[in-house]
């Protein structure tokens, strides 16, 4: 790992931490935010150029205005008084604990040194570029791209058919989800 | 530049923290940030794969990941309103009747 890697993974892992513990969720999805444009170096680091750009448009751009507008609209305070509890977070972290035990010998020992396989030079040279990733996109995976686009479409009727309300003069009260409701 | 195996770590340690995340918080917007999260540390992965075996599938799979991420913000965040709008709360212990 270089040392540029390793600068960023410390953010990475740092802010992630911070989007579990903060207890603020306006702090959580700022934290997030952080992340999330660390994992788009890492990206960077890893010489997959493109992803790292869609990664900060797409991810640290829409997604997280996305929920910060929800955020904002909700107007949440700060969770009140109800922390998750010391025992339930040490059996979590026990059981991540255990998970990471389970899984990391592997990653560490011969097969961490081992270092990149078997590269073309046409791989080395084009990599994660506009170009290498378009030519995938639109040749292999023509069909797979075009049935994404369907599904982006089926998300937004389904997100509109979901916060539509049934009386548009109502305001925000108990029973607006489908028609009928609590009342 | 090393081994991208090192990245490999650091994705599965990120998402056993957004694991984590998911199970102790009860806030559902924080949850599904920490699913996002999650979907991160797998994309991470593809990439470190995609590095390794000089193959450029795992980048496309990334790619395709943000494109069901985006659908399932949208969807999800949705939800989260509906749920708001029932129930004038987001604290996933409050919605656990499947009724409204």
């Amino acid at each position: 790992m270089s040392f540029m890697g390793f600068f960023i993974s410390v953010f990475a892992l740092a802010s992630a931490i911070g989007v579990v513990s903060v207890r603020n969720p306006l702090y959580s999805a700022f934290c997030l935010i952080v992340h999330l444009l660390a994992i788009a170096g890492l990206y960077a680091v890893l010489e997959s150029h493109f992803l790292a750009v869609s990664q900060i448009v797409v991810y640290a751009g829409a997604i997280m205005v996305l929920v910060l507008f929800v955020l904002m609209l909700l107007n949440l305070k700060t969770e009140e008084g109800r922390g998750p509890g010391v025992l339930r977070t040490c059996i979590a972290v026990a059981v991540g604990g255990v998970v990471l035990l389970v899984a990391l010998p592997p990653l560490v020992g011969r097969f961490a040194r081992m270092s990149v396989i078997q590269i073309s030079d046409a791989f080395r040279r084009s990599e994660g570029t506009v170009r290498a990733i378009g030519a995938e996109l639109y040749g292999d995976y023509a069909v797979q791209f075009e049935l994404s686009s369907l599904v982006l479409l089926i998300g937004v009727v389904g997100a509109v058919m979901l916060s539509k309300r049934k009386n548009p003069t109502l305001g925000p009260r108990p029973g607006g989800l489908f028609a009928g409701g609590k009342q | 530049m090393s081994s991208p195996v090192t990245y490999i770590a650091l994705s599965l340690v990120l998402f056993i923290i957004g694991a984590i995340g998911v199970t102790l918080r009860r806030n559902a917007i924080v949850v599904f940030m920490c699913i996002e999260m999650m979907l991160n540390a797998v994309n991470l992965a593809f990439v470190a794969f995609s590095k390794l075996h000089g193959n450029l599938d795992g980048q496309i799979a990334v790619l395709f990941t943000m494109v069901i991420a985006a659908a399932e913000s949208a969807v999800g965040l949705a939800i989260i309103l509906a749920v708001f709008r029932s129930v004038a709360s987001v604290d996933t212990a409050e919605s656990a009747e499947l009724k409204w």
